[in-house]
């Protein structure tokens, strides 16, 4: 099994395995089916957004407008829905809200060719902006039984709607970036633009077409958000945006482009999940919680350039 | 077979006669029970909520429960998404009561339901739930009207009758200050107001900085401005900081809802000459020993019931006037301090 995985993989399927036996021997209620639904659902929408936030980092690129489209998708529904439109067509408004956003940050990078980083931020705030305009200082909620439900309750069994979208997501993206000839793309252009332009690669259809689902994944996780906590406010999601492309580094992808798997963000989730749960479970306070995983992240941050610096010298003393 | 059936029905009756008896006496929790129960407030880190804690803390020695009692929270940033994961794993660990600080408005309340549903019971006390939506009862503070004719009497003495004035509160969704202030509008359509113009309500989210930099916004924005009234402890030193900072304390006065030690400076040196406040010791105990009740089931959190809270005396279930259909228990009353008593009270 370990064959297939890399040296970071291996190492995070370690930390996940520890975690694992901590949580279940510290805190009886961790192994059971409500709980371990529980956590996933806590933090659904920043984990279903890192699965399409991996593809964006592997294509070196990022998408700092996540969070704020999601905010703006929530509150686009709210709003959408106490002026009186009907839920359904609502959701359907807000998914192409999501895609005018992504068409917009797709066309001044792939097409103007402005950097991701100044585009899609100058995005997080604008969309923000939308979004608490239209919230104002309050909240909205009183949205169909049948959009909470869906948010709230299973859908099969104890799993709830969000939860398969994960799961589905992470075999089809994860399928995509590995095994189709557009996530081949995705990484030869992370690897290098200049080539891949130059072999023929037509590489602003493909940035176009990330950002163009980075952004709707964004809107659907926004409503999603809405339906769980069965209200919105201006300042739903903020700053998630951090939280997402914390997972997606600690599972091994490289902030340059070119590198990552999502198995390894599948494991950097699942590590970060379940610390979360089991401090919460052991009563730990926020701060301390904020703390350990500060902790982790530097550690996974750090490690990686002690060990390439390491072998460089080993190999320079040769 | 039948004789014991009979005996245990009229036990039954008996119990449910002496139950319905008992009602009409306050009920005193048996002490020495088994209570699991979280404190939970919107975050940790300042003055008034470790002071709640301190207050729970005695009740639970007092009625020698020999479950525990956390007191856990999020950080300020963290704080609606933080206190709604707190409230789940509580259910989760089974706790028998969590006394909740509201600070997520009504998106807390599919987890508080769901907490119920498990048989968590969530008692609030300084914020309730909105929609009351998950909610045994509300621990009031105070009422609320009375806050909003407070603030708004602390307002008319500081302009001096008329004039600007603005409101710095904390987060946009904390359902207290948000009742606070709409009662505070209330009051202001009252005659005795008409000169004085509220004009402008913003949001320190309960952070010093925020806090202090939007106290220093209005400043800038209403040059008329005469008075900052901030129904936040956070938000009240902040601005009174930014005042005397900026020199300001002649022009623009600070009041609101402050703690007394740390608002004793500003008292004395005049930028925030008059403010209010309660006692956040007594609001833990209290909300302890009603929390205890309930959980250990002397209480069912109807309206009507009385219940004994040590060295507090009797309090009563109630409908809350602020939110129909939701209960309250009522503490009150509150203080205004001033230079004459903010000494005392500092210690």
């Amino acid at each position: 099994m370990t064959r297939f995985l890399t040296p970071w993989e291996t190492g995070l399927l370690a930390v996940f395995l520890a975690t694992l036996a901590l949580n279940a021997s510290f805190a009886p209620e961790f192994l059971t089916v409500q709980n371990q639904i529980n956590l996933f659902q806590l933090h659904i929408e920043k984990i279903i957004v890192a699965l399409v936030m991996t593809l964006v980092i592997v294509n070196a690129e990022i998408d700092l407008s996540v969070a704020s489209i999601m905010g703006l998708s929530a509150a686009l529904f709210g709003y959408l829905v106490n002026a009186g439109t009907p839920a359904g067509l609502a959701i359907l408004v807000c998914l192409a809200a999501g895609l005018v956003a992504g068409a917009v940050n797709a066309v001044l990078i792939a097409r103007v060719g402005i950097p991701s980083l100044v585009v899609t931020l100058a995005m997080l705030i604008g969309f923000r902006g939308l979004a608490r305009v239209l919230v104002k200082d309050t909240s909205l909620g009183n949205f169909p039984t049948w959009v909470t439900d869906l948010g709230q309750k299973g859908l099969i069994g104890p799993i709830p709607l969000s939860l398969l979208l994960f799961f589905a997501l992470l075999i089809l993206l994860g399928m995509t970036l590995h095994r189709s000839g557009f996530g081949r793309q995705v990484i030869v252009i992370g690897t290098n633009a200049e080539v891949a332009r130059f072999s023929g690669l037509n590489v602003a259809k493909v940035k176009t077409v990330l950002f163009l689902l980075s952004a709707l994944i964004s809107a659907l996780c926004g409503l999603l958000y809405a339906a769980r906590l069965g209200s919105v406010r201006g300042d739903t999601a903020l700053g998630f945006e951090l939280d997402i492309i914390t997972m997606v580094l600690l599972g091994g992808v490289s902030i340059f482009g070119g590198k990552g798997s999502m198995v390894g963000v599948f494991l950097s989730i699942l590590i970060i999940l379940n610390l979360r749960n089991g401090m919460g479970l052991m009563n730990l306070t926020g701060h301390i919680q904020t703390g350990v995983i500060g902790v982790l992240l530097i550690a996974s941050v750090l490690l990686p350039n002690l060990l390439a610096d390491f072998r460089a010298r080993k190999r320079k003393d040769a | 077979m039948m004789m014991k059936l009979t005996g245990l029905a009229f036990a039954a009756g008996l119990a449910t006669l002496m139950g319905s008896t008992a009602m009409a006496e306050p009920v005193t929790a048996t002490p020495g029970q088994q209570v699991n129960a979280v404190l939970l407030p919107k975050f940790l880190g300042i003055l008034p909520f470790d002071q709640a804690n301190r207050g729970a803390q005695e009740a639970a020695a007092e009625l020698g429960s020999t479950g525990k009692l956390e007191f856990i929270g999020p950080t300020p940033e963290n704080s609606a998404a933080g206190q709604i994961e707190m409230l789940t794993n509580a259910t989760t660990q089974k706790q028998n009561v969590v006394m909740l600080s509201n600070n997520a408005g009504d998106q807390i309340a599919p987890a508080a339901e769901a907490a119920q549903a498990a048989g968590t019971r969530v008692v609030t006390w300084d914020s309730p739930i909105p929609s009351g939506k998950g909610e045994s009862f509300f621990v009031a503070q105070v009422d609320f009207g009375s806050i909003g004719t407070v603030m708004a009497d602390m307002a008319y003495d500081l302009a001096g009758g008329a004039g600007e004035f603005a409101v710095l509160s904390a987060s946009p969704d904390a359902a207290n200050q948000n009742a606070w202030i709409d009662m505070m509008k209330e009051a202001l359509k009252g005659d005795k107001y008409k000169d004085l113009k509220l004009v402008d309500v913003v949001y320190g989210n309960d952070q010093s900085e925020e806090s202090y930099n939007k106290a220093l916004g209005l400043v800038d924005k209403y040059p008329d401005l005469k008075v900052i009234m901030a129904p936040t402890t956070v938000g009240i030193v902040a601005a009174a900081k930014a005042m005397q900072d900026e020199g300001l304390c002649e022009k623009v006065k600070v009041s609101g809802l402050g703690l007394p030690a740390e608002m004793v400076s500003y008292t004395l040196n005049g930028c925030a000459p008059q403010f209010a406040l309660w006692s956040f010791v007594d609001l833990g105990y209290l909300t302890y020993h009603a929390s205890y009740a309930l959980a250990t089931g002397a209480i069912k959190g109807e309206v009507g019931e009385e219940f004994t809270a040590g060295r507090m005396g009797t309090f009563k279930i109630e409908e809350d006037p602020g939110r129909p259909g939701a209960r309250r228990v009522l503490m009150g009353p509150f203080t205004v301090y001033t230079k004459d008593n903010v000494e005392a009270a500092a210690n």
